[in-house]
């Protein structure tokens, strides 16, 4: 068990050393790097928080989990809005994005929203891909700390 | 149905597992980053600082911990509050030098390397070494210029993990020019 | 009674941050010019309270009253320096700042990866909880007539 401001602050400190360590020009890479990393980390820990659980019976239970037990792993509450389009797109809404909370509450530092989001797109990608479905996700922000993650499932 | 997992859930804590998790991928994305790994350790100390200037504010302002008189009651308070408040672990002071201004801290849990293996080929680098930088940082808030490095290191085979913290000097508040 | 203003320093004398209530009346200098002589004058007043000291001090300077307003002091083990000025019939407000420094700085600042250390504090977030704090003071509640 850790402190979360400790695990908030190294968090913080990975986002910025991978962004300020790339060229200006190179802010897509930062990005994806973030991701990347966040990936790694979520398909080691979804794999650890469901070693004892059950298949899940389909696409729509794992969105469920997701929102609920893997989302409380990481921060510490569940997604608020789960919506679907029935045909491979899940919508999740976060209306108070744990790392989003405390740095604004409107449209201030909107620029900086992508850097904090690099990384839960990747966990939830990461733990996504362990639970078997290969996914894109992306995020969209209109006013913190509200944050939309969109995943669209690729059928292989 | 939803599917509990078992876990306390204690508001302030995050799970040990995502934490350490994602320290790990830290490590492994600057082994990749950096040729070298003297340059990995010294990465590693800087985000430590960073990390440490900021979390000795929080320190601060939960614990209610006021200046300490000497380095040994530092010692304890790190030990003690720190640590158990952090990490929840409560490392042993000891191997104090004859000056009282050396001491070292034993960790025979390091939260950081939980499951975590050191593959061969990797004798320079010292994998949680984000700890000195913290406590550095932390303690330079608090005007105490500390050295801190790890002597051992239970992921290189040794016996329990040793962090030791040397007292360089008593920092002063800056003085704006021109005044006394 | 009221609250006149706020002056947040880091341990290098920088001014963090400034903001004003119901001050009336402007020193007549400019706002670098006073930021530096009420950090000079904070450190000085400091150094002699504890020179002055028959005893150990423990917390040191912690306020001082004029016929027009009452100065209060606190300042943390990292060197943040927290000066408020109310009216002279504001009572002990140490209480108050240490809420400042722990759920306001603390909270909005120091876990604000946005806001630099060591630099004046920008985040709108910061500036609308400590002003929706400061209003709520039983301190703040009557205006100077």
């Amino acid at each position: 068990m850790a402190d979360e401001v400790l695990f908030e602050l190294l968090h913080y400190e990975i986002v910025s050393h991978i962004c300020n360590s790339s060229n200006e020009e190179d802010k897509a890479s930062s990005i994806s790097k973030l991701e990347a990393l966040g990936y790694r980390i979520g398909l080691s820990l979804v794999e650890r928080l469901t070693k004892d659980n059950p298949r899940f019976k389909d696409d729509l239970d794992t969105m469920k989990f997701i929102c609920k037990d893997f989302w409380m792993t990481l921060y510490k509450k569940q997604i608020d809005n789960l919506r679907t389009n029935h045909q491979g797109v899940y919508v999740l809404q976060d209306n108070r994005f744990k790392l989003l909370t405390l740095i604004s509450q409107g449209k201030q530092y909107m620029d900086m929203a992508p850097r904090y989001l690099a990384m839960p797109c990747g966990l939830i990608r990461g733990a996504l891909s362990g639970l078997g479905i290969v996914s894109v996700v992306t995020a969209e922000v209109s006013a913190m700390p509200a944050c939309k993650f969109q995943i669209q499932i690729q059928r292989l | 149905m939803s599917r509990q997992i078992g876990r306390s859930v204690d508001p302030k804590k995050v799970s040990g597992e995502l934490f350490t998790l994602t320290y790990g991928a830290l490590v492994s994305q600057l082994i990749k980053d950096y040729e070298n790994e003297d340059d990995v350790n010294k990465q590693l100390d800087k985000m430590g600082y960073n990390i440490g200037v900021r979390l000795i504010e929080d320190f601060l302002a939960r614990s209610n911990v006021g200046r300490c008189h000497d380095f040994r009651e530092t010692a304890d308070v790190i030990s003690k509050v720190g640590f158990k408040m952090f990490l929840g672990i409560t490392p042993v002071v000891t191997n104090w030098s004859p000056a009282g201004d050396e001491f070292s801290l034993l960790l025979e849990n390091n939260p950081l390397t939980d499951f975590v293996e050191l593959p061969d080929g990797h004798s320079n680098l010292s994998y949680s070494n984000i700890m000195c930088g913290v406590l550095r940082g932390a303690l330079e808030m608090v005007q105490l210029d500390v050295d801190v490095r790890f002597e051992q290191d239970q992921l290189k085979g040794d016996n329990i993990t040793e962090i030791r913290l040397k007292f360089i000097k008593r920092l002063e508040d800056a003085v704006p020019v021109g005044e006394d | 009674m009221t609250i006149f203003n706020l002056y947040i320093f880091d341990r290098n004398g920088t001014c963090l941050y400034y903001t004003e209530w119901n001050r009336r009346n402007q020193s007549g200098i400019s706002k670098e010019e006073e930021f530096k002589l009420m950090y000079g004058m904070i450190l000085s007043i400091k150094s002699f309270c504890s020179r002055l000291s028959p005893t150990d001090l423990k917390d040191g300077f912690l306020s001082y009253r004029t016929s027009k307003y009452k100065l209060h002091f606190y300042e943390t083990a990292s060197g943040l320096k927290f000066i408020l000025n109310t009216d002279i019939n504001a009572g002990n407000m140490r209480d108050n700042i240490q809420q400042i420094y722990s759920n306001i700085y603390v909270e909005n600042v120091i876990k604000n990866p946005e806001c630099k250390l060591g630099q004046q504090i920008t985040s709108e977030l910061f500036q609308t909880k400590l002003d929706d704090y400061i209003r709520s003071l039983p301190q703040f509640a009557t205006k100077l007539s």
